[in-house]
C-alpha cells in the first residue's frame, strides 16, 4: 500500500480553500448587510428624535439596544463561519478517506 | 494461504479506516431546520404585523394606544418567542442562535414595559421598535439560514 502523503496534503488544502473561498462571499454579503441595517437605523433614530417622535430617554434606549443587536449581528456571523469551517475540515477528511480506500484497493 | 490472510487483514484495516474517518468527521452547528426557519419567518411576521396596523389602525391620540388595548396580542407573541426559543435550545451545538432568540424574547419584553410604563406610544417609537424587532429577527434568520452551506457536504 503506496500513499504520497505530499500530494494527498496537497489535495486536503486544495479542498479547504476551495470551500472557504466559495463561502467568502456570504460571509462579505452579511456583514455589509448588517452595516446598512445600521445605518439606516442610526438614521431612523436621528429624524425621530429631531421631529420630536420620541423623549431623549428612548432615544438613548434605543443606543443601549444597538448593543445587543450587535451581539445577536455577531452570533449570526459565528453560526456561518462555525458552517464554513466544518464544510471545510469534512471535505479535507473526505479526501483523506478516498485516497486511504484508492491505496487499499490497488492491493486488493 | 498467506495471501488470504494478508487479504483479510487489509479488508480489516479498511473496514477499520473507513468507520474511523466517518467517526472522525467534524459537526460545529447543528443541520439546517427548514420547520424552524418557516417559524421563525412566521413569528417575525406577526411583529411586523403587530407594529404595522398598532400604526395604521390607532392614533396616540384619544387614548387609543393605552397598553390594555394590546396587552393580548403582547403575551400571544411572547408565547411564540418562548416557544421559539425553546426550539432553539434544545437543538445540540445552537447556542449562538439560541444566544439571539434570547435577545429578542429580551428585547420584546423591554418594549412591552416601556409601553405598559408610558400607557401610550408614538408613531415615531412604533417605527422605531418595529425596525429593531426586524433587525434582530433577521439576525436569527442569517443564522439558521447558514446551516445551509452545510447541505451538499460530504457525508
Amino acid at each position: 500500500m503506496k500513499v504520497n502523503t505530499n500530494d494527498v496534503i496537497l489535495e486536503m488544502l486544495a479542498a479547504i480553500k476551495g470551500t472557504v473561498s466559495e463561502n467568502w462571499e456570504e460571509v462579505k454579503t452579511t456583514a455589509n448587510q448588517f452595516l446598512q441595517r445600521r445605518k439606516a437605523r442610526m438614521e431612523l433614530l436621528a429624524e425621530t428624535l429631531e421631529k420630536g417622535e420620541i423623549t431623549p430617554a428612548r432615544f438613548k434606549s434605543r443606543l443601549e439596544d444597538e448593543k445587543l443587536l450587535l451581539e445577536a449581528e455577531l452570533n449570526a456571523m459565528a453560526v456561518i463561519s462555525k458552517a464554513i469551517a466544518q464544510k471545510a475540515a469534512n471535505a479535507a477528511i473526505d479526501v483523506f478517506e478516498k485516497a486511504i480506500l484508492a491505496a487499499i484497493s490497488t492491493i486488493l | 494461504m498467506n495471501n488470504t490472510l494478508s487479504k483479510a487483514i487489509v479488508i480489516l484495516v479498511t473496514v477499520f479506516l473507513v468507520t474511523f474517518t466517518n467517526s472522525c468527521r467534524v459537526k460545529f452547528v447543528p443541520d439546517f431546520d427548514s420547520e424552524l426557519y418557516s417559524k421563525i419567518e412566521t413569528t417575525s411576521k406577526a411583529v411586523d404585523r403587530f407594529y404595522l396596523l398598532m400604526l395604521e389602525t390607532t392614533s396616540a391620540k384619544d387614548n387609543e394606544r393605552a397598553y390594555s388595548n394590546f396587552s393580548k396580542q403582547y403575551v400571544e407573541i411572547e408565547v411564540e418567542l418562548n416557544s421559539l426559543l425553546l426550539q432553539n435550545k434544545i437543538r445540540p451545538l445552537n447556542e449562538n442562535s439560541t444566544r439571539i432568540c434570547e435577545i429578542i424574547l429580551q428585547t420584546w419584553n423591554k418594549y412591552k414595559e416601556e409601553h405598559k410604563e408610558d400607557n401610550s406610544i408614538s408613531d415615531g417609537l412604533i417605527k422605531i421598535n418595529q425596525t429593531y424587532m426586524q433587525d434582530l429577527f433577521y439576525a436569527l434568520q442569517v443564522s439558521e439560514k447558514a446551516k445551509e452551506i452545510l447541505i451538499n457536504q460530504p457525508k
